[in-house]
C-alpha cells in the first residue's frame, strides 16, 4: 500500500488522538451534596472538567475514531502496491514519418515488449498504448507528422510512474530510426531527466515499404487526354504522383502506399469540391513557384469545411483553393479543381507543365530522413545502469480506487455518529427530567 | 434518658443562671428583681406616706422614734426562660451524622437544666414545618425528661420561620434563647429580638455552625441549599476562597446585628468544643458580644 498523501494520514492519527484524549477528559456535572450555606458558593456553571480513569461512552469514541481514520485515509489516497518484480521498460515507439519501414519498427518493437511494459507511441505527441500492446504495435502505421522525442520522453517518464511501484528498476527503450529532425534544443536536458541508460533500438530508417520518388509521374486517363502531353514533357524527377482522371481507373490502396495520389477528373465532380453556381472563367492558377495564366472555366469551388485540415497546392488568382491536399497515414491524396482545355497550346506550354510537376510532387510528408549524428545519439543513450524506482515516486494525481470508498465508509460511520450522539443527548434529556431533584 | 443527655446534664448540675439584669417583679425567685418588696432580705427605710400598706410600717420603730416608716426589702423573682429551637432542614446536616441537630438539642437541653436549676420556668418552642412544638414554661421536676423526649421526637426539615416562634416566646418569656444556624428568616429574627430586648426582655442567640460549613469537601460537588432547592452551586477547588469570604462576612455581620440589637451572641461550632463549655459560654455574665 502506497500513499499518495500521507500527511492527512498523520493529519488523522493526531486527530484520533486528540478524540481519545476528550473521551478521558470528560465535562460533567460533580457529585452532588447538600450544604445548607450553598447561597455563598459563588455562581458559576455548574460543570467541571476532570480526567477519568476510563473513556466515556467507549462505543461513540470508536465510531469517531474511525470516522477520523477513514478520513484521513482517503484523502491519503492509498494505492495498492503490486507485486514487485527486478525491472520494467518503458518503450517509446516512434511512428512519425522518420519510419521509412514500418514493418522493421514494428518487428523491432515487439521484440522488446514484455509483459508489463509500458509501451508509448509517438510523433509529433506521444500516447499511451493501453490495453492489448501487441495488438496495437501489430497495426502500428507511420504518420506523416515530424517526430518529437521531448515529448515522447515527458511521456515516458509520466508513465514511469505508473509502473514504479511494481518493478525494483525501470528501463528506458527507444525504438526509432532517430531520425535528426525529432531532436529539438529541450531533448537532451529533458533525457537528462531520466536517470540511468536509455536502450536504444535504431530500426525503421531504412528503405521505405513501397515505390518513391524515383518512380515517374503515372497518368491514367483515357488516350485522348490531352494532359498525357503535359505528363510527357515532365521529367522523372519531378515527383511520384500517381494522377487518375477517371475514377474507374482508380488504383487499389496498396498501388498507391508511399505515393501522392491526385484525382484530377476530366468532367466529374472533383472530391471534396461542389460545383459553383455559376460558371465563371478566371485568368490564372498558383502552385508553389508555377503560375498559369489562361482563361480557366471554374465549374467546381472546395468548400471552407471541406479544405479543414486540409493542404491547400494550389490557389486560382482570386484566392479560392484549386487543389488540396489530405495527408493519411502512409501517404497523401489531392484534388484538382483545375480544367484541362482540350484546344489550344495550353497543355504544352511550360508554365502548366511546370504547374502538372508541381501537382504530381511527393507528398509533405515525404522527406528524406536525416540520421541523428553519433554524439546526439550517445547523449541520447546516457551512461550507468538501469533507473531506480525511487526515481519515479507515485505522482500526486494519480488515481486511488480506494479512496472512494474510505469517503463512502467515512460518510455512513458519521451518519451512524450522529445518530447516536443524538440518541445520547436524547436519553440525557429524559433522565434530567426524571431526576427528583437533588440527592441528599 | 439517653446516655449523652445524661452525661451533659451530670457536667452541668448545680450551675446557676443568673439574670443579665434585674428582672420584672413576680413570683419570688433567684434573680434579683426591679421592684422593692417584702422579703426578709432588709434594705432600707422610707417614710410613709399616705396611702401605703400600714402592714409595712414597722411599728418597733415608731415606738422608738415616733416616725413612721415604712421597711423595704429587695424582691427576688423567677425569670420565666423558653428555648427556641430551629428544626429546619438546613439544621440536618450532615445528612448521615446530624451534627447540628444534635449539638443544637443537646445545647436546648443543657440550658434548659441550667435555667430549671436557677428555679425558673423553662419552656421550649421547637420551630419545624408542620410538626411544632411550642411548651409553655413550668417548673415542675419531670420538666428535663419532657424537653427531652419533645427534642427525640423530632426530626429536622422544612423550612419554617423562626421569627413567629420567637414572638410567641417573647410574649410569655423574660428570657428567650434561640438556638438555630440563621439560614432561614435571619433578618426577621433579628428584627424579632430586638424588639424582645427592647420590652425587657433577655434574648440569647446561639448560632450553631458544621464544622463541613465552615469546611466543605476539597473535592468538586454541586451543592444545593436544602431549604431552597433552586439554589444548585458548584462548589470547586477556585471558588471556596470566595465561598470562605462570603461566609465569613456574613457571620460578622450577623454577630453585630445581634450585638447591636442587644442580642447576647454565641457561636457554636459542631465537634469544636465540648457542649457543656457551650452551656458555660452562653450563661456566663456578660455585656456584649460574645463570639465563638
Amino acid at each position: 500500500m502506497t500513499l499518495l498523501a500521507p500527511q492527512f494520514l498523520f493529519a488523522a492519527l493526531a486527530i484520533a488522538a486528540a478524540v481519545i484524549a476528550l473521551h478521558f477528559l470528560v465535562t460533567r456535572q460533580p457529585r452532588a451534596g447538600v450544604l445548607p450555606t450553598a447561597r455563598f458558593v459563588p455562581d458559576r456553571p455548574a460543570t467541571a472538567t476532570a480526567r477519568a480513569a476510563r473513556p466515556s461512552d467507549l462505543p461513540l469514541m470508536l465510531l469517531r475514531v474511525l470516522l477520523v481514520m477513514a478520513t484521513g485515509l482517503a484523502l491519503a489516497r492509498p494505492v495498492p502496491t503490486p507485486a514487485r518484480r527486478a525491472e520494467a521498460r518503458v518503450i517509446l515507439v516512434d511512428a512519425s514519418r522518420s519510419v521509412k519501414n514500418a514493418a522493421a519498427l514494428r518487428d523491432g518493437a515487439r521484440s522488446v515488449v514484455r509483459e508489463g511494459d509500458v509501451v508509448v507511441v509517438f510523433d509529433s505527441a506521444a500516447r499511451l498504448v493501453s490495453g492489448r500492446v501487441a495488438d496495437s504495435l501489430r497495426l502500428l502505421t507511420p504518420s506523416a507528422r515530424t517526430g518529437r522525442l521531448s515529448a515522447a520522453l515527458v511521456a515516458a517518464m509520466r508513465a514511469a510512474t505508473t509502473i514504479s511501484a511494481s518493478a525494483d528498476s525501470l528501463e528506458l527503450v527507444i525504438v526509432s530510426p532517430l531520425a535528426a529532425e525529432e531532436m529539438d534544443a529541450a531533448t537532451a536536458s529533458i533525457r537528462r531527466m531520466w536517470p540511468g541508460r536509455a536502450r536504444l533500438l535504431r530500426v525503421g530508417g531504412g528503405a521505405p515499404d513501397s515505390a518513391s520518388a524515383s518512380t515517374p509521374i503515372e497518368l491514367r486517363s483515357r488516350a485522348d487526354d490531352p494532359l498525357r502531353i503535359a505528363v510527357a514533357a515532365t521529367r522523372a524527377d519531378h515527383g511520384s504522383a500517381l494522377i487518375v482522371r477517371d475514377s474507374a481507373l482508380a488504383p487499389a490502396p496498396a498501388v498507391t502506399a508511399g505515393r501522392a495520389l491526385v484525382y484530377w477528373p476530366v468532367d466529374a465532380r472533383p472530391r471534396g469540391a461542389i460545383r459553383r453556381p455559376r460558371t465563371d472563367t478566371t485568368g490564372a492558377v498558383v502552385a508553389g513557384d508555377a503560375i498559369v495564366v489562361a482563361p480557366f472555366e471554374r465549374r467546381w469551388r472546395f468548400p471552407r469545411d471541406s479544405v479543414r485540415g486540409a493542404h491547400v497546392v494550389a490557389r486560382w488568382a482570386d484566392g479560392d483553393p484549386a487543389v488540396v491536399e489530405w495527408a493519411n497515414d502512409s501517404a497523401c491524396t489531392r484534388s484538382a479543381s483545375i480544367p484541362v482545355p482540350t484546344a489550344g497550346d495550353l497543355v504544352v506550354r511550360a508554365d502548366f507543365i511546370a504547374l502538372v510537376a508541381r501537382l504530381a510532387r511527393a507528398c509533405r510528408g515525404a522527406v528524406p530522413m536525416t540520421p541523428t549524428s553519433a554524439s546526439a545519439v550517445a547523449q541520447l543513450a546516457g551512461t550507468g545502469g538501469r533507473a531506480s524506482h525511487r526515481a519515479f515516486p507515485l505522482h500526486r494525481d494519480a488515481h486511488s480506487t480506494l479512496a472512494p470508498w474510505l469517503f463512502a465508509l467515512a460518510i455512513i460511520l458519521a451518519i451512524v455518529e450522529l445518530m447516536v450522539r443524538t440518541r445520547r443527548i436524547d436519553s440525557a434529556s429524559v433522565m434530567r427530567a426524571r431526576a427528583p431533584g437533588v440527592a441528599a | 434518658m439517653p446516655p449523652d443527655f445524661a452525661a451533659l446534664l451530670d457536667a452541668l448540675h448545680g450551675m446557676r443562671w443568673p439574670a443579665r439584669s434585674a428582672v420584672r417583679g413576680g413570683m419570688p425567685g433567684a434573680h434579683g428583681s426591679r421592684m422593692r418588696g417584702t422579703s426578709a432580705e432588709f434594705t432600707e427605710y422610707r417614710p410613709y406616706a399616705q396611702g401605703d400598706d400600714l402592714g409595712r410600717i414597722d411599728w418597733r420603730l415608731f415606738a422608738r422614734s415616733d416616725r413612721a416608716y415604712i421597711r423595704l426589702s429587695n424582691d427576688r423573682a423567677i425569670l420565666p426562660t423558653t428555648i427556641v429551637l430551629d428544626a429546619s432542614a438546613s439544621m440536618a446536616f450532615p445528612t448521615a451524622t446530624l451534627d447540628k441537630w444534635r449539638l443544637a438539642s443537646a445545647l436546648a437541653i443543657g440550658l434548659a437544666a441550667v435555667a430549671r436549676s436557677s428555679a425558673d420556668p423553662v419552656g421550649l418552642v421547637i420551630a419545624r414545618e408542620g410538626q411544632s412544638i411550642q411548651l409553655p414554661p413550668r417548673s415542675r421536676r419531670s420538666l428535663i425528661h419532657e424537653l427531652i423526649r419533645a427534642v427525640e421526637g423530632i426530626e429536622p426539615g422544612g423550612d419554617e420561620p423562626l421569627s413567629h416562634s420567637l414572638s410567641a416566646a417573647s410574649r410569655v418569656s423574660g428570657r428567650i434563647v434561640v438556638i438555630t444556624d440563621f439560614l432561614g428568616d435571619a433578618d426577621d429574627v433579628i428584627g424579632n429580638a430586638a424588639r424582645a430586648v427592647v420590652s425587657g426582655r433577655e434574648v440569647h442567640a446561639v448560632h450553631v455552625v458544621a464544622a463541613g460549613e465552615l469546611d466543605p469537601p476539597r473535592h468538586a460537588m454541586l451543592v444545593s441549599d436544602p431549604e431552597s432547592p433552586a439554589i444548585r452551586r458548584a462548589l470547586t477547588q477556585d471558588g471556596r476562597g470566595s465561598y470562605d469570604a462570603a461566609f465569613a462576612a456574613w457571620r460578622d455581620r450577623l454577630a453585630h446585628s445581634l450585638s447591636d440589637a442587644g442580642v447576647a451572641y454565641t457561636m457554636a461550632v459542631t465537634g469544636e468544643e465540648a457542649t457543656d463549655h457551650l452551656v458555660r459560654r452562653v450563661t456566663a455574665p456578660r455585656s456584649g458580644v460574645h463570639s465563638g
